[in-house]
């Protein structure tokens, strides 16, 4: 109790030097917060993303269909089941059929993936109602997304040959129109895909009523059905989760080199000013104090700076934050290029997790980085502390 | 009169690259209550190491240091921070006081460590700055202090618990003449008035002619030991 009195008394009596100190502190705080929240922020809102553009309430696969071998698409098509007609209409279940397609922009090939889904949908972010058909046109309606675009370079607006092989494996081909070119973060249903109208692929193919795949809606219960099988939303994005988790590693490398920046500002604040008040330990020591009360003492005023700090911290750092997390960071235009996803604005997110680790950790450095020079300094010859003396 | 301090067949040496350098030797000297004594000697004769291990801030290498009563050789580091804390005052060359507390604070200081009630320490510490005639100061910072004042500061700090013992390193070394009158003036008062025994080193001749007793060092050895009839 003495010890803490005394640290109060020190701390108080520093006055201004004991705000730099702790508004320094709350700084190097505050910033390790907001870059770790940012990374969790990324992480979520790829998984936030990918189910809210691509799987919605979960997905049931025809049986035969396999993502990773498109060369078995054609015959992964099935006729939409008669239990599931009901929801299809209601908009609680989309069809979506896929195909293997060809396209010739500017005179080159580019092999695609086309989707077909309904104008109407409403369970995916795409922008669907771009699909439907203008009367008297004999062009079908298609969007793509800015990954697609920059690929094959087509524009809004720009007519394309697509070509692809129907159910009885002939070839065929029509001009499609980009009418739309939407912006999405998650490159599964971007890169390498056109979208049409279900309706028309359909017929393209010569498979009407069939599908490949269908998006459940949140609001219904994932059912049995012969012939299908139901993924939920935890096993689609299993393979992202593992993905991030993987990517984990790097981002705590991340995170070690923001802790040490932070804790560059730490060290100077804390171990430099207990450095510098060698004569005040060695007198400490003079007037009666034993070493360890003394360690004990900056120990504390360490803490109690942390403290401060995390106080601080929160008054400034909670709004700036509350702001970011709920409008977002932009990202520069031209991000996306640098070879990994990034989207327009990252979202950042502070879990109770990484605040209550980060406080902790923040107070146990900071008590470190006060005990470790002032025990030191203790254990130099007080005669010599006193002097100022440096070892 | 009790012996404060007895000093016998004191030896303090330090590493000095392969060998060492003899600091003190046999040194037999023994202090009594009441004095105002001074260890006098050119720089390096050993005088502030003396005074650092009579006042439980250095180790001997050999021989027996006895500070009130009790052996500072045997003792632990706690034991020695409780004799510090209840029985000796320090006053140091630079004055080494906390220079972000007041002078009221500064003089406070060693009463916090003693854990006497807030009422009991004001009373004191009044006291004493009135003693060495601080009472305008009392809200002053060091930095805001002149080095006479600081310096005074410096002896309330180590009188207000009323020790039985003052050590005093070089006290009028950044001092000029006019403060140095005074300061010691002020320590020779609170000797005459309180029976505490003052202990100086120095080889400022003003802190010389103060003194009652004048133990001379050289190269670490006691040369001359006289009382001075004043």
């Amino acid at each position: 109790m003495k010890l803490f009195k005394l640290t109060i008394r020190n701390i108080l009596a520093n006055g201004l030097k004991t705000w730099l100190t702790v508004f320094v502190l709350s700084i190097a705080f505050m910033l390790i917060i907001f870059m770790q929240g940012m990374m969790q922020g990324w992480d979520r809102q790829a998984i936030y993303d990918t189910i809210k553009w691509e799987i919605a309430g979960g997905q049931y696969w025809s049986a035969a269909y396999d993502p990773y071998d498109p060369f078995t698409l054609d015959s992964a098509a099935a006729l939409i089941p008669s239990e599931l007609q009901s929801a299809d209409k209601k908009g609680l279940l989309e069809p979506i059929l896929i195909a293997i397609g060809t396209i010739f922009p500017s005179g080159r090939s580019m092999s695609v993936l086309i989707k077909g889904i309904s104008p109407g949908q409403q369970l995916l972010a795409l922008p669907a109602t771009l699909l439907e058909s203008q009367p008297d046109s004999e062009v079908i309606p298609a969007i793509i997304g800015t990954g697609m675009a920059r690929q094959s370079g087509l524009k809004k607006g720009d007519e394309v040959i697509l070509r692809w092989r129907d159910a009885n494996g002939t070839f065929e081909a029509q001009d499609i129109q980009i009418t739309g070119i939407f912006k999405t973060f998650v490159s599964s249903v971007d890169n390498g895909q056109i979208w049409i109208s279900i309706e028309s692929l359909q017929k393209m193919l010569l498979k009407p009523g069939n599908a490949t795949i269908m998006i459940k809606s949140k609001n219904i219960k994932a059912e049995q059905i012969d012939g299908w099988a139901f993924k939920s939303d935890e096993e689609l994005t299993q393979s992202l989760r593992e993905m991030l988790q993987t990517k984990k590693v790097g981002q705590s490398i991340f995170y070690i080199i923001f802790l040490l920046l932070g804790l560059l500002a730490v060290f100077d604040t804390q171990t430099l000013g207990v450095f510098r008040r060698q004569r005040e330990i060695g007198t400490f020591i003079a007037l009666g104090m034993t070493k360890k009360e003394v360690v004990h003492l900056f120990t504390i005023e360490g803490a109690i700076n942390a403290v401060l700090a995390i106080l601080l911290g929160a008054i400034y750092g909670i709004p700036v934050c509350l702001y970011y997390a709920i409008n977002g960071i932009p990202m520069p235009s031209g991000s996306s290029d640098f070879g990994i996803t990034i989207p327009d604005k990252i979202y950042p997110f502070f879990s109770l997790n990484l605040i209550m680790v980060s406080i902790v950790f923040m107070i146990i450095i900071t008590a470190l980085v006060s005990y470790l020079p002032a025990r030191k300094i203790a254990r130099m010859n007080p005669a010599d502390a006193i002097k100022g003396k440096v070892q | 009169m009790e012996n404060i301090v007895e000093v016998s067949h004191l030896v303090k040496k330090y590493p000095a690259g392969n060998s060492f350098f003899t600091a003190l030797n046999n040194i037999n000297i023994a202090f009594n209550e009441g004095e105002f004594a001074g260890l006098v000697g050119p720089s390096g004769s050993g005088k502030t190491t003396l005074l650092n291990i009579i006042g439980t801030l250095d180790k001997s290498t050999e021989g027996s240091v006895t500070v009130l009563n009790k052996s500072v050789n045997n003792l632990t580091q706690v034991q020695a921070a409780q004799l510090r804390k209840h029985k000796i005052g320090f006053i140091f060359q630079s004055y080494n006081l906390l220079p972000v507390y007041t002078v009221f604070e500064n003089v406070e200081f060693p009463l916090l460590l003693l854990n006497l009630s807030a009422e009991e320490r004001k009373k004191r510490v009044l006291e004493t700055i009135e003693w060495v005639g601080l009472s305008q100061k009392i809200n002053s910072r060091p930095p805001q202090l002149s080095g006479g004042e600081s310096q005074r500061v410096s002896v309330a700090r180590a009188m207000v618990k009323r020790p039985q013992l003052v050590l005093a390193d070089e006290p009028t070394a950044n001092l000029d003449t006019e403060n140095s009158h005074h300061i010691l003036k002020t320590m020779k008062k609170l000797n005459e008035e309180l029976k505490t025994c003052f202990l100086f080193a120095t080889h400022d001749e003003k802190v010389i002619s103060y003194l009652k007793r004048i133990i001379r060092l050289e190269d670490g050895q006691v040369v001359k030991d006289e009382k001075v009839m004043q």
